[in-house]
């Protein structure tokens, strides 16, 4: 099966042929509201004209309040209603079937792989969990929708009321999620020949289409764009301990921001996280769309905090709209300047019966997690609280630092993975599941410091170095660059020699002048090639000259 | 052959040796078949060939089975004529200048006109039985999740089933027997409980329960579907419980309250499911999709409007107000708790009775051309079939006589997976 083209009209006229401004997101069709072509269409009323002005309100006394819809990409083998392998390729329409075309005819059959990586987020953010669940339809139409509808829940999602803890700056925070549920993901669209509003035509590729989708939605939580992006980090780094995300997959994860701007006086003195829902009402609100990292998260929703209290500043109304964050131009822009809220038309899946799940929390175990993975390094292996959190950043760096504590002194091993390997690997950009294969090198390096072989100093600058520029094996690196730290009868030997050389030093040293002490040190390094330690040569120097 | 019986005409030679070697089925132009083109009896997809067998093909072709042609159905299966077809209407084989009922009415119209053996149709809310009735045939419509419905295009895919038409109460079991059990592929359905603890529950096939034994069986009389119905046609169901009566049956009559609501019911249900099954028609990938000036909303919206008929644009639009903000309580969930009242009145009467008996159609077969003028009229007709639907339960049409020399036929409901059982006792009959 090749791409499959949208035929529509494809002459350039300065009328656009496509009336949609911007890339839209998994679960909203948008259209111009000024036209009116398909049958049924919903308004809502304009916006909240009562809105805040800076009539009402003084800069200053303002405050930003935030929540997310996260849509999360699950890491199955299959679609979660074919079996259709989720693997990205490069050619369009190529694992596609008749269940995720939405061919006539063909039914969907529920992935129960999906649904168990859903209990596990169920679980790690102690969701409550239905005793059945089942699946809705939300209709709309939209060419990137093979049926034009979206298979979905809506009122029995697969968790509700979740938490999630957060540290930011220090404090930790709990973050409210509401609910998380369970779809499947459209295809995606490429437009030929022109943006989404000039192209001649619009291509469809319905790879995607089928790939099990996670949409989470968090109370709005959020005081800061620092705060969301923390949250994301801390949620990003969650679902990959649980084995059910990959960070690095182009499109796994999209982020829709609701931010508002209202008066600090709205907020419960004895509750923060409390704000009136009259206060959330009264004040108009964007939607930010298009957000793809937690980056990426910080900076539009930073961006678009400053944008709303300007106007508020300047007494210009916030109009409730949807925003598109452009990432190449660090700005946001409207999309339209009317907010339409869809009707859906939700109603039950017919062709996927309920399903059980009343036992799978019990029966799904999942791993521990980050936030308890922090705690335990502090305690276990004396770790302080940043060492801890470098070292549970994601699963495998904390596997790997608990293999290395396991052989070698905790305090060692932190230094060598989270300073010494996480840092020449930033340096480079490579993620330790590159090297995954080379781990073991790695220890055998930390081995070879801990038995006294080289020196730290050689290990972390000239041997780790070359491990990863040039793929050596640590032992290699030491025999070819003779690094192996010279006995102590050389280094002795070469002591002596430096001061039967260098008479003039020593009368220096004599005489008081300790930096003389320094020159001597750098003769025995060079006659030792450099593979003695620098501190035990001058240890031995000084125990030479007193004699 | 005049009748117009078939859409697409077309030979697909199913294997070697199997239970249905040697027999020729004429298949409803909904159900999928591989390099076969299946138009839903619509413009919209006059074009379109699937490129899979829906899984009753497949088990039609490993049963030895001949398919000789996609039947002429109501467009997308909406109407009890078969003249909502974009293809032209087709005529009843058993009543020149008649309709053949619909949905179905080419696959019972090729049964009856000796051009195919057996057929198979689809019933979202009397498709197969209403043909099989007006055409004097034999239809089954199957508990819902007996057969599997992979590859059959949606109408209201929470009531239809594809099921069996044939001359012979026997030979459409043995149909039955070929296309029933579980499919991986579509998830509704269930291996039928061994012993559903009815009667005739011990055969090891459905053609082995048609034993034509109705000896102590007893009938329930829904008097709800006798109301209103052609007086002829009543003339000729109770002969046909006399018959039966003779043949050692009992009968007694009793009530279904709900059913007055079903209709409206239905036609709620199966239209909102109908707006949402037949969103995906929206000119991207099937009917004509080219050369629109405008939005992507004005161009789905001129396809539809150009690949749809009258009934289906109806039908949607009706659908997808039901299932509207501020109307979905009232209209659809509503439909849902007269649904799930239906279920209910089933249950208990067949609590009290093997199986219940009416008119499968209140009226006899309509003259061509008769009733297109007034659509809710003809969902009436439905009165007595919709509600099998409702409840998910097996039902079957046998003839039962005429009536002026148009056929009546008789339905006879059981509980669900009681197919045996009502193959039993209609096999007394055909």
């Amino acid at each position: 099966m090749n791409v499959i083209a949208l035929q529509l009209a494809n002459q350039r006229t300065a009328r656009p042929v496509l009336a949609l401004e911007c890339e839209r997101d998994v679960h909203r069709s948008e259209s111009d509201p000024t036209r009116n072509s398909v049958p049924l269409r919903f308004t809502l009323p304009a916006p909240n004209q009562g809105a805040m002005t800076a009539q009402t309100v003084q800069q200053g006394d303002l405050v930003t309040v935030v929540g997310l819809e996260v849509h999360v990409q699950l890491e199955t083998d299959t679609k979660i209603f074919c079996g259709c392998s989720t693997e990205q390729t490069d050619e369009p329409n190529e694992n596609v079937c008749p269940v995720c075309l939405g061919l006539p005819g063909a039914l969907p059959v529920l992935n129960e792989g999906a649904v168990e990586a859903a209990v596990k987020i169920g679980k790690a953010i102690d969701a409550d969990i239905p005793e059945e669940t089942r699946f809705h339809r939300k209709n709309y139409y939209y060419p990137d929708l093979p049926k034009n509808f979206q298979i979905t829940q809506y009122d029995e999602p697969i968790c509700a009321d979740g938490e999630l803890e957060v540290s930011v700056e220090g404090t930790r925070r709990s973050v409210t999620i509401e609910r998380a549920h369970l779809e499947e993901d459209p295809g995606s669209l490429q437009h030929v020949g022109g943006g989404i509003d000039t192209a001649d035509y619009t291509l469809v590729d319905y790879n995607r289409a089928g790939t099990p989708l996670m949409e989470i939605v968090t109370a709005p939580d959020f005081r800061s764009p620092d705060e969301v992006r923390a949250f994301l980090a801390e949620l990003e780094e969650v679902l990959e301990y649980l084995g059910i995300f990959d960070a690095e997959r182009d499109g796994s994860l999209r982020i829709d921001a609701n931010l508002s701007i209202i008066p600090e006086a709205e907020i419960d003195g004895d509750n923060a996280d409390e704000i009136s829902a009259d206060a959330l009402e009264a004040a108009n609100r964007t939607e930010v769309k298009n957000i793809s990292s937690h980056k990426g998260a910080q900076k539009a929703l930073a961006y678009e905090e400053t944008r709303q209290k300007n106007a508020i500043q300047r007494g210009r109304a916030v109009e409730q709209e949807t925003r598109h964050w452009d990432e190449a131009r660090g700005i946001t822009v409207s999309m339209r300047s009317k907010e339409e809220e869809k009707d859906y038309r939700y109603f039950e899946e017919a062709d996927l019966p309920p399903l059980r799940v009343s036992d799978w929390k019990e029966e799904i175990a999942i791993p521990e997690l980050p936030s308890a993975r922090r705690e335990r390094f502090g305690d276990e292996y004396g770790l302080d609280e940043e060492a801890a959190s470098k070292l549970t950043s994601t699963k495998q760096v904390a596997d790997f630092y608990e293999d290395v504590a396991g052989e070698f002194d905790p305090d060692l091993a932190a230094t060598w993975v989270a300073d010494n390997l996480l840092g020449e690997l930033n340096y480079r950009d490579i993620e330790i599941t590159e090297i995954e294969g080379r781990l073991e090198e790695v220890k055998r390096l930390v081995a070879l410091v801990d038995e006294d072989e080289i020196t730290a100093k050689n290990a972390r600058e000239t041997v780790l170095r070359s491990m990863l520029d040039d793929g050596r094996t640590p032992d290699e690196v030491v025999a070819e660059e003779g690094l192996g730290k010279t006995s102590g009868d050389e280094v002795r030997q070469a002591v002596v020699e430096a001061i039967d050389e260098n008479q003039g030093a020593v009368e220096d040293y004599e005489s008081g002048d300790d930096g003389a002490i320094n020159f001597l040190v750098g003769q025995v390094m060079q006659k030792t090639g450099g593979s003695a330690d620098p501190s035990d040569v001058n240890q031995l120097l000084r125990a030479e000259l007193e004699d | 052959m005049t009748e117009n019986l078939f859409i697409t005409e077309e030979t697909i030679e199913g294997d070697d040796d199997g239970p249905l070697a040697g027999q020729t089925v004429a298949v409803k132009d909904n159900i999928s078949t591989e390099g076969v083109r299946t138009t839903c009896g619509s413009e919209m997809l006059s074009e379109y060939v699937p490129p899979y067998d829906a899984t009753v093909v497949s088990r039609l072709k490993e049963a030895g089975a001949t398919i000789v042609g996609k039947a002429n159905m109501d467009e997308f299966g909406m109407g009890t004529t078969t003249e909502t077809s974009a293809f032209g209407p087709t005529e009843n084989p058993a009543a020149p200048g008649y309709v053949p009922g619909g949905s179905s009415g080419g696959s019972a119209a090729a049964v009856a006109a000796g051009e195919a053996d057996l057929a198979l149709g689809s019933d979202t809310g009397g498709s197969i039985r209403c043909p099989a009735a007006f055409c004097g045939v034999v239809g089954i419509k199957p508990t819902y999740g007996l057969v599997s419905r992979y590859g059959l295009v949606a109408y209201g895919n929470s009531l239809e089933q594809i099921g069996p038409f044939a001359d012979s109460v026997e030979d459409a079991a043995a149909l039955l027997d070929v296309i029933a059990g579980e499919d991986e592929r579509d998830a509704t359905t269930q291996e039928p409980p061994h012993d559903s603890g009815t009667r005739a529950a011990e055969h090891s096939s459905y053609a082995d329960a048609a034993t034509g034994d109705v000896d102590g069986l007893s009938i329930g009389v829904p008097t709800e579907l006798l109301e209103g119905a052609d007086e002829g046609v009543v003339e000729t169901f109770w002969d046909t419980i006399g018959d039966l009566e003779d043949r050692g049956a009992t009968y007694h009559e009793v009530s279904l309250p709900s059913v007055e609501h079903a209709v409206e019911a239905y036609y709620v249900i199966a239209m909102s499911e109908a707006s949402s099954n037949l969103a995906r028609f929206d000119g991207v990938r099937y009917g004509n999709s080219g050369g629109y000036d405008g939005n992507w909303n004005e161009a789905f919206s001129k396809a539809r409007e150009e690949g749809f008929g009258d009934e289906v644009k109806r039908r949607i639009l009706l659908g997808t107000y039901a299932l509207s903000a501020g109307y979905h309580d009232k209209y659809y969930k509503k439909a849902q708790d007269a649904r799930a009242w239906v279920k209910q009145d089933f249950d208990e009467a067949l609590e009290e009775a093997d199986v219940l008996a009416s008119p499968t159609m209140p009226v006899p077969p309509f003259e061509l051309g008769e009733g297109l003028e007034d659509p809710l009229q003809m969902y009436l007709a439905d009165a007595n079939t919709v509600p099998v639907n409702l409840a998910d339960l097996p039902a079957i049409s046998v003839p039962a006589g005429e009536t002026d020399g148009l056929p009546v036929g008789l339905q006879l409901v059981g509980p669900a997976f009681g197919e045996k059982q009502l193959i039993e006792a209609a096999s007394a009959l055909a």
